[in-house]
Parts: C-alpha cells; sequence; structure tokens
C-alpha cells in the first residue's frame, strides 16, 4: 500500500529578518525613550507646624538656636548660633556644623536624638542658605566615603519674620 | 588530472552573536527605561546638598509643590515674585489656600477620609526663593490640614 505523504522532510529555515527589524526597533525607541535623572532628595525631618511655642521640648536639652540675617536681597550677612556670629561666609557654615558637634558631644547617641535645633531665618533671606543651614544641622557628610553622620534628627522653624519695608 | 571539488555552503555573516548583543542590549534599555512621570518643574533651581538623599520608601500619598520664579530660556527671571506652579498653573502664595483645599476635597472623596494624614507635601522650592515665603507655603499646607510636610533639594552628585 503507498502512502500519499510520502515526501522527503525538508529543513525548514526561520526567517531572521524580520525579528532583526523588530528587535532594532526595539532598541532604537528604549534607548530614544531612556532619560538620565538624577534622583531628588528630601533631609528625612519633619517641618512642624510653624506656631509660636514657648515649651521646651525636654527639660535638659534646651532648644539650639541657629540664625540667618540678611539684606533686603536675601543675601546672607550673619548666621549665628545662639547668638554668637559665625560670619557670613562658605567658613562659616563649617564653624555652624563644628560648634554643633561640639554642643552635641556624640552624634547618634540615644541621648543626643531629642535636640531640637530651632532655625531663626529673616524673611528675605534665601532658601540656599536656610537648606545649607538645615543640612549642617542635620549633620556631617565624608566627602571622600560619601558616608554621613547625623547630629540631630529635630528641626524646627521660628515664627516666621515680618519682611523689611 | 584530476580535482578536488570542495563544496561551497552559505558563507554568509554569522548573526547569532550580534541578535545575542542586541538583546542584552533590549533588556537593559527596557529595564533602565522610566517613563517621564515627575511632577517636577525644570523653572525650579534646587539647592544643593550633601546629606540629603532619596527616600528609601516612595510616599504612597505625595504632592508635588514646584515653588519658583518665572525664567526665560536663559534661566533668567522675568518674574520678581515667586508663584507656585502647579497643575501647569501659577499661583501666588497667597492664593494656594483655596487650592489645597480643593485638592484635599478630591483625595477625601476619592481616597476616604483619612488619606490627608497620609500625604507627603513636597515642597520643591527654587533656592533664591525668600525663606518668609517658604514658610508661608508650609503654613499654607499645614492650615489645609497637610501635616506631613517635606522639603526637596537636588542631593549630592553622583547619586
Amino acid at each position: 500500500m503507498k502512502f500519499a505523504n510520502s515526501t522527503v522532510p525538508t529543513k525548514i529555515v526561520i526567517p531572521m529578518a524580520p525579528m532583526i527589524n523588530v528587535i532594532f526597533l526595539l532598541l532604537i525607541f528604549s534607548m530614544l525613550s531612556m532619560k538620565i535623572v538624577s534622583p531628588e532628595a528630601n533631609f528625612n525631618i519633619n517641618l512642624p507646624v510653624t506656631a509660636p511655642s514657648h515649651a521646651q521640648s525636654h527639660a535638659s536639652l534646651p532648644v539650639i538656636k541657629v540664625g540667618l540675617e540678611s539684606d533686603r536681597d536675601g543675601n546672607l550677612t550673619q548666621l549665628t548660633l545662639g547668638g554668637t556670629n559665625l560670619g557670613n561666609d562658605e567658613a562659616a557654615f563649617d564653624r555652624l556644623n563644628k560648634e554643633l558637634l561640639l554642643l552635641i558631644g556624640r552624634p547618634g547617641h540615644p541621648h543626643t536624638k531629642d535636640i531640637e535645633v530651632e532655625l531663626d531665618a529673616d524673611y528675605e533671606c534665601q532658601y540656599q542658605y536656610v537648606a545649607k543651614a538645615i543640612s549642617l544641622c542635620t549633620g556631617k557628610s565624608d566627602p571622600q566615603t560619601q558616608q554621613g553622620a547625623r547630629y540631630v534628627e529635630k528641626i524646627k522653624f521660628a515664627p516666621p519674620h515680618k519682611p523689611k519695608s | 588530472m584530476k580535482t578536488r571539488k570542495i563544496e561551497l555552503g552559505f558563507t554568509g555573516p554569522n548573526m547569532i552573536p550580534m541578535i545575542d548583543i542586541v538583546f542584552q542590549l533590549v533588556m537593559f534599555f527596557m529595564i533602565a527605561i522610566t517613563f517621564e512621570n515627575s511632577k517636577a518643574d525644570e523653572r525650579v533651581k534646587l539647592p544643593r546638598d550633601m546629606l540629603a538623599k532619596p527616600p528609601e520608601v516612595k510616599p504612597e500619598h505625595e504632592l508635588v509643590l514646584n515653588f519658583g520664579y518665572q525664567r526665560d530660556k536663559n534661566g533668567n527671571k522675568i518674574n520678581a515674585v515667586p508663584t507656585v506652579f502647579y497643575n501647569d498653573r501659577d499661583f501666588e502664595v497667597g492664593e494656594l489656600t483655596r487650592v489645597l483645599d480643593a485638592e484635599k476635597r478630591v483625595l477625601e472623596e476619592t481616597q476616604g477620609r483619612d488619606v490627608i494624614e497620609k500625604v507627603t507635601v513636597q515642597i520643591r522650592a527654587d533656592s533664591e526663593v525668600a525663606n518668609g515665603l517658604v514658610q508661608q507655603l508650609i503654613k499654607k499646607c499645614q492650615d489645609s490640614g497637610f501635616t506631613k510636610v517635606s522639603v526637596v533639594d537636588r542631593g549630592r552628585k553622583g547619586l
């Protein structure tokens, strides 16, 4: 008996060209759509309500007051720590960081967790100085290892000043 | 004289290594791709800070307020008064109460009444904005019931 299906099996060649075309299209689409965005960050601090508060946060730990005075254009004229003038240049912020470390003693110690810093900045003072002060009050970062040491977790703003007329 | 006949087969280029590499590239780009979903406004020039770092856990609900100046193509200020850029509109700080109240209403209607306590307001303030105005903005948010407020900056280089 003869079978109808007696053809010799042939090698099936899968056409690669359409697949390569599609993959190239995907590649080009992905490359063009990719956008490298530098991640934004925050200070990991909670900003409490900016209402005047006369209560001390802790009986043995007074609030550390950091002041930022500025001219009418918002440029920093004086940075103070508890009434001590630290200057108005880049070095003033480094001094603030060092003085704070002296006040705190041992960063990361459980006793220092309740220390609170109050930022008292002029109305016109540019936000960049305030952000820098917040940063240097919260801790210090080693430029080589990029590791940060936390000084203060609690930072609050003093009641806002009125604008200089 | 008899010569040995060598049969030449298909001598086209070997495509397999190329396809392997291209697949690897496609995989890399498809994983690395992030479609633009950011509410950041490019007009706002954030201050840079060494200690600030991206949050480890993304907030469940966030409300991003971009606070800065209208700027031209060269980055020069057009308007001396900073405004809050929100939903393709500009608002002065004083006008923001009704915007925040409306946002709060919508959130409460869609997500439930307790959602406001979970919303983190992220303030992206321009480095040149007056501190008093940033404080006013924080106060407005807190008066509207948004208790979690965080300030955003650019983070350290190379992050």
